[in-house]
């Protein structure tokens, strides 16, 4: 197995590091799903001592059960090449059979925990396209190993799509070595954390919070009381001390988690770029590896916000067509912290150069001013007024809305425009960020024309186009550039022979 | 070559308008089909209404079926008229290299698919559509389940019809399948 060319025509097992890695992704999914319950235990330990021993009990049965069904798992898991195709036989109790042909595979992707780091070792996922969900993944293998077992894969499966297709496609394409156009270093990996989203930040540590309070105690509103209570006296005399102490140390916890959460996932980010596609890799614990064939991609956009416009930075995203719903979110790549020439140099790659030209921009109706400021600014403000009379006068502060919705629905119809050519359609979108999306025009799959009530009234629609890889809408413009747009879309769909995929 | 999207209208020879078709209307007793089935929701509210006013501690129980039925018949006339005044909407075309699909009475929605983009074609049938001996057209493509079009209320033979067409349109036009 570890000789120069490994053999994988018999039925191979993975590398024994995989029972410890199995081992540990079973006690990881057991504590997911319990850890309420077993910090409930835990916390409530005093009810009695013979309640513990249970607990004792129980908790070590779980961990022999999953040890148990680790080791089994590894020794009943096989995969083996077998007429092109490679198959994978495992399952203790429900014995699967997965028979995956080369020509169905679309990506091979590595990932690295901190455990798969040590042995070096890596976890494979063998992605397909397809309707069903025939993804298969190898938890562990060695190195050399899987990078063997990929480029085999790899390569007789263009030996077999050459051979289907007519011959002129063949060998020619020189397959030059990727060229490393992304290296995130510290400064900018830091530049990164800063930027980030604080407040979404704040909203997940707020969430989790409360989710774990409310697992713990059934009755929130109680436990909050009752800890405010014991500062009761405290908080009459310092209320805005009190306020601004809390205020800044939630920011700086938000800063600080957003912060490492950049650190963790986006550490030491490389992406590499040739003719067939991108390659990327990132991560400190967990070490992605990820590679998308150029063909493959639907849409790439980039965006920024206030703070990274500073820097120059902007986010990449690269949206592949998936075979599943649920892979949706796995398959779309962000590099954040890149600069503008390199978001050129991806699309260049990408999409045919020829295109790439300066589009004068479409603004949409400005009717979407008041639509905006109707349903986010009035409404909700009408509402919060009529607490005034119901409640308290504070709900006067609801006014302050008003001006702050009317503020944004401005900025959304400033920042709010679309390109098109004979080939690519761009919009450009956002409130406090700024985003461009661009998509080839003939990997758009179905287009839809939809008009509300009131857009009916004042002759506007809007257009939504769906890719293999999400949608891209254009609201508010008017009805017979609607119908242009979708006239003329429809033409380059219908009369492309390229393939989308 | 760039080509400003302005100039791009004017090939007419490609380019029929949507209004130069035919739309055809789907069965007429598709109608029954969602007024039967919004029946029977309503019933399954009515019920779940009952029991919440049963089992919980109200106190005037009376003043709580007045508010709890009164709504839900405001809610279903709102969904019989909508549903009436909307059956005119659900229309269908086939055109040479595409299938469109209206609908809406206040959100309308007209839904496009080229022949080149479809993966799968099923007909579907439910326990009120047996009934009445309709069908409805499910079309796949890679634009995700939002984008999947279903064409209501076909009666059998033509629902098989359509079918076949548009699989026979999808392997002419469409690309081969890697």
């Amino acid at each position: 197995m570890d000789s120069q060319k490994p053999d994988f025509s018999s039925p191979q097992r993975q590398s024994s590091v995989a029972i410890g890695i199995i081992l540990i992704k079973f006690f990881r999914m057991t504590i997911r799903a319990f850890w309420p319950i077993l910090l409930s235990f835990f916390i409530g330990r005093r009810a009695g001592s013979t309640f513990e021993d249970v607990i004792g009990y129980v908790v070590l049965a779980f961990a022999a059960f999953n040890l148990i069904g680790s080791v089994l798992t590894y020794f009943r898991f096989y995969f083996q090449i077998e007429n092109n195709s490679i198959v994978i036989d495992k399952g203790v109790l429900k014995r699967t059979k997965t028979n995956i042909p080369f020509e169905r595979i679309q990506t091979i992707n590595f990932s690295q925990n901190i455990i798969h780091q040590i042995f070096n070792v890596v976890s494979v996922e063998i992605d397909t396209a397809g309707a069903g969900k025939a993804e298969i993944s190898i938890d562990a293998l060695n190195k050399e190993q899987a990078n063997a077992l990929r480029e085999y894969i790899l390569a007789e499966k263009e030996l077999l799509v050459t051979e289907s297709s007519d011959a002129t496609l063949t060998t020619d394409v020189e397959i030059e070595d990727p060229q490393l156009l992304l290296h995130l270093n510290p400064t900018d990996l830091f530049k990164v954390g800063i930027s980030q989203n604080h407040l979404r930040s704040m909203g997940i540590i707020f969430a989790f919070v409360f989710t774990t309070i409310n697992e713990i105690t059934n009755n929130i509103a109680d436990l909050v009381t009752e800890q405010f209570s014991q500062y009761e006296k405290y908080l009459v005399n310092n209320t805005l001390f009190a306020f601004l102490a809390s205020a800044i140390l939630v920011i700086i916890i938000s800063f600080l988690f957003s912060l490492i959460n950049t650190l963790l996932k986006y550490f030491d980010l490389k992406l590499w770029i040739n003719k067939k596609g991108l390659k990327l890799v990132r991560g400190l614990l967990n070490r992605e590896e990820i590679s998308i064939n150029s063909n493959k991609v639907q849409m790439v956009s980039w965006s920024t916000n206030p703070i990274r416009k500073i820097f120059r930075m902007y986010t990449l995203q690269i949206a592949q067509a998936s075979s599943t719903e649920v892979n949706a979110q796995k398959s779309k790549i962000n590099v954040p912290g890149s600069y503008k020439q390199q978001i050129s140099k991806v699309i260049k790659m990408v999409f045919p150069n020829e295109y790439l030209g300066n589009e004068p921009k479409h603004r949409i109706s400005p009717q979407v001013i008041s639509r905006i400021f109707l349903f986010s600014g009035i409404i909700p403000t009408i509402l919060g007024l009529s607490a005034w009379f119901i409640v308290d006068q504070k709900a006067f502060f609801a006014l302050l809305f008003l001006p702050l919705s009317f503020f944004l629905a401005k900025l959304y119809y400033r920042k709010s425009s679309y390109e098109i050519n004979e080939e690519l359609i761009r919009r450009n979108q956002g409130i406090i960020e700024t985003e461009h999306v661009l998509t080839q025009i003939h990997k758009v799959q179905v287009v839809k024309v939809t008009q509300s009530w009131y857009q009916r009234r004042k002759h506007l629609a809007s257009l939504k186009l769906y890719t293999a890889a999400g949608e891209m809408s254009i609201p508010f413009i008017s009805l017979a550039e609607a119908l242009d747009l979708e006239r003329f879309i429809l033409y380059r769909i219908e009369t492309d022979k390229r393939e989308w995929m | 070559m760039t080509t400003n999207f302005e100039n791009l209208s004017v090939d007419p020879k490609y380019l029929p308008g949507i209004s130069d078709f035919e739309f055809q209307s789907i069965h007429r007793d598709h109608l029954k089909v969602s007024i039967l089935s919004s029946i029977l929701f309503f019933i399954v509210v009515v019920a779940a209404a009952i029991a919440i006013i049963e089992f919980s501690e109200i106190e005037d129980k009376l003043i709580g079926y007045l508010i709890g039925m009164s709504s839900i018949v405001l809610l279903f006339c709102l969904n019989f008229i909508v549903a009436v005044l909307g059956f005119k909407k659900k229309q269908y075309a086939l055109r040479q290299r595409d299938i469109i699909y209206t609908k809406g009475l206040i959100w309308s929605v007209r839904t496009t698919v080229p022949f080149n983009r479809i993966q799968h074609a099923e007909l579907k049938q439910g326990p009120i559509e047996r009934i009445f001996k309709l069908n409805s057209l499910k079309i796949y493509t890679a634009g995700g389940q939002s984008s999947d079009l279903v064409i209501p209320g076909l009666p059998e033979d033509v629902a098989l019809n359509i079918k076949d067409f548009v699989l026979k349109k999808t392997a002419e036009d469409g690309q081969p399948k890697a």
